[in-house]
């Protein structure tokens, strides 16, 4: 008898799919996918404020989901339901570059288009990357920014990562750079590693302001580096006499920021980051953008440059004591 | 006699209930939910959790036991690295590196296995001590940061094509389901698993050579880790050691889900495989709901979150009207006994 009931269910189970049809998507709307690399992150929960306000200016469905743990196949798994609910095109922050490829690959053989922004996919996963910072761009604000808080002159010192990594290298080369064109007045006197730890940071912030008693400034070009090295010109009653700046998230260094200890955050705009990516995802889908374009209007962000296939978001924001207050990620 | 087949109805009622789950959850998902029951959505219901469904199947035997694996998760990514850097750095051919792969798997669970049955230590003590050996030797070898990539396309295929209309790699597990139900029911070898959770002292009376069996199901569970491992780099084109984060416990919960008494001794395969599959209809299921909404935001966007909410439900009331209708079944025998011997009186 319970056998019976157990067949029977089965039976029904196995008709279900014939018995039942798919319900059609209405298309008249855009509808855009939007991947961050996780979905708590304050960072992307910023980037998500300024998809919305796209979409909404586009009049476009705007979908937002990402993982919520470390997991590395839950990118790939929500990218393949994206591909079965049909959307037209998927805006993605890849977190495991390879792994992502393969489901990006995936739907565009579906018809699906695939803009990347923040990290990148391989290249022929996506049509375009929307970058947030040049290498170019990063470097440069961070030395002009030294430079207008200590008067283009005076030792200064870098804080990095790790010697080995190749964006920091990247970007402390442009530092040097442009120092040597427009800045012969300062003087780049060590640059330390703090292996991406704030106290490590901490530490050798100390060591460089008893080793340089002139030290101007210190330039943080790793975020745990930024805190850690404020904390150390904190410590050693140094507020104001050396000028802490750097590369990392407002939110983490806004105590210092309003206390006068470190002076400028750099970084970009992580809210119109995700405007932009949104902007051109629309666009890609439309066929307004396609390979090849040299410029992209986006909204009210206004004109962008394409660089290969890469849109620019533009000059990195710096975040001082006057406007901090005003983000929260 | 009668307790042996009161167990069995037992079983087989939880089994009913688990089956009439996945019933409701069809149905309502199909009718709430957008693309469902489609041929590519069924696909993925099935891709997406082959690898938590392989270590459920294989964690079952090791659970009959009284034992508890917990580093099969940390094994996958120790096998996914493995794999990666014997493909990648030695040139070795993939289908021999996956191989290799489950031996290396296969030897992890022998680590546990010694250490539980020669030693003697508690599998949860032990298991969790390779939990963070298993990741923590993954991640040493990858500085934490490498991974592996450039798989070729042929390989690629196992964990992205279809055969027959399903995903290839389900065929993989059906026929590893089929060898543990095979082993497990039709075996005096896997009968043993049972009769060991049930009292180890009495299986050892009976003659079972105990600290053998029980190894055995753990070089399994190790080895078939080993093979979750390959599926899940075939399907994700990268292997990185956080490969398989977090696995071990969705695949207890499929197995407990299904039945399996948690103190060894009760349970079967198809209860597994059932909770396994009620597991993975509710993760996929939820992801298809754009039109309604919750708290605020279109159900499918909170997703991963809800089904976390719901799995806890889930397992927690399949484990209360377990244990419920078992009191009820003990308390209607003792009522009946004292009314016989009233009778008898």
């Amino acid at each position: 008898m319970k056998n019976r009931t157990f067949f029977a269910a089965l039976a029904l189970l196995a008709t279900l799919p014939f018995t039942s049809c798919s319900k059609s998507e209405s298309k008249s709307k855009l509808t855009i996918a939007l991947l961050p690399k996780s979905k708590g992150n304050q960072y992307f929960v910023t980037c998500e404020k300024g998809a919305r306000t796209a979409a909404a200016e586009l009049g476009a469905e705007l979908k937002f989901d990402g993982p919520i743990n470390s997991d590395p196949a839950k990118q790939n798994e929500i990218v393949e339901n994206w591909i079965t609910d049909g959307v037209d095109v998927i805006v993605a922050a890849c977190e495991n570059k390879d792994s992502i490829s393969t489901a990006l690959k995936k739907a565009q053989s579906a018809g699906i288009k695939v803009v990347t922004y923040d990290a990148d996919s391989q290249m022929d996963a996506r049509t375009f990357f929307v970058n947030q910072a040049t290498a170019k761009g990063i470097g440069e604000q961070l030395i002009d920014t030294a430079a207008s808080l200590t008067g283009s002159e005076g030792e200064f010192a870098i804080i990095t990562g790790t010697l080995t990594a190749a964006n920091l290298n990247e970007w402390i080369k442009h530092i040097k750079d442009r120092q040597a064109d427009a800045y012969p007045k300062m003087k780049l006197v060590d640059i330390k590693p703090c292996d991406d730890q704030k106290d490590k940071a901490q530490q050798e912030a100390t060591n460089l302001l008893s080793a340089y008693p002139n030290l101007k400034a210190i330039i943080a070009v790793c975020s745990p580096a930024v805190p850690g090295a404020a904390e150390a010109v904190k410590q050693a009653g140094k507020t104001g006499a050396v000028k802490v700046l750097g590369l990392g998230l407002p939110s983490e260094n806004k105590a210092y920021v309003k206390e006068g200890v470190t002076q400028a955050v750099i970084l970009w705009n992580v809210e119109e980051l995700g405007y932009l990516a949104v902007m051109a995802g629309a666009a890609v889908a439309k066929g307004e953008l396609v390979a090849g374009a040299t410029e992209f209007a986006a909204g009210k962000l206004g004109t962008k440059s394409v660089v290969g296939d890469n849109i620019i978001l533009g000059k990195p924001f710096v975040f001082t004591k006057d406007n901090i207050d005003k983000f929260d990620f | 006699m009668s307790q042996s087949t009161s167990l069995k109805s037992l079983l087989a009622r939880h089994e009913a209930v688990l089956v009439l789950v996945i019933i409701v959850e069809v149905v309502f998902f199909q009718t709430l939910g957008r693309n469902f029951l489609v041929g590519r959505n069924i696909s993925n219901v099935f891709r997406h959790s082959v690898e938590i469904g392989l270590l459920a199947v294989a964690m079952t035997p090791v659970i009959l036991t009284g034992g508890i694996d917990l580093s099969v998760g940390s094994m996958m990514g120790l096998c996914a690295v493995l794999f990666g850097m014997m493909v990648n750095s030695l040139g070795l051919d993939p289908w021999v590196a996956g191989l290799a792969a489950i031996a290396f798997g296969a030897l992890g669970g022998g680590l546990n296995a010694v250490l539980i049955t020669r030693l003697n230590l508690p599998p949860l003590i032990v298991t969790l001590g390779t939990f963070s050996l298993f990741r923590g030797l993954a991640e040493a070898l990858t500085k934490g940061a490498e991974s592996y990539s450039g798989f070729p396309q042929s390989f690629l295929a196992l964990g992205n094509s279809n055969i027959a209309g399903l995903p290839a790699q389900i065929w993989v597990f059906f026929a590893v389901a089929a060898g543990i139900w095979v082993l497990v029911h039709h075996t005096t070898f896997g009968r043993s698993f049972r009769a060991i959770g049930f009292s180890p002292e009495g299986a050892r009376y009976a003659g079972i050579p105990v600290a053998r069996n029980t190894s055995l199901a753990y070089v399994i569970a190790g080895a078939v880790a080993g093979l979750a491992a390959v599926i899940l780099v075939s399907r994700l084109g990268e292997a990185r050691a956080n490969a398989g984060i977090g696995y071990e416990l969705l695949a207890i919960t499929a197995v407990v889900l299904g039945g399996v008494s948690i103190f060894g001794g009760s349970g079967t395969v198809g209860g597994t495989l059932l909770g396994w599959v009620a597991l993975a209809i509710l993760n996929n299921g939820l992801t298809r709901i754009s039109d309604y909404r919750i708290m605020d935001q279109p159900v499918a966007s909170v997703a991963r979150e809800l089904s976390g909410l719901l799995t806890g439900v889930l397992l927690l009331a399949a484990l209360a009207i377990g244990a419920s209708t078992k009191t009820l079944a003990v308390r209607r025998a003792r009522k009946q006994s004292l009314a016989q011997k009233s009778a008898t009186s």
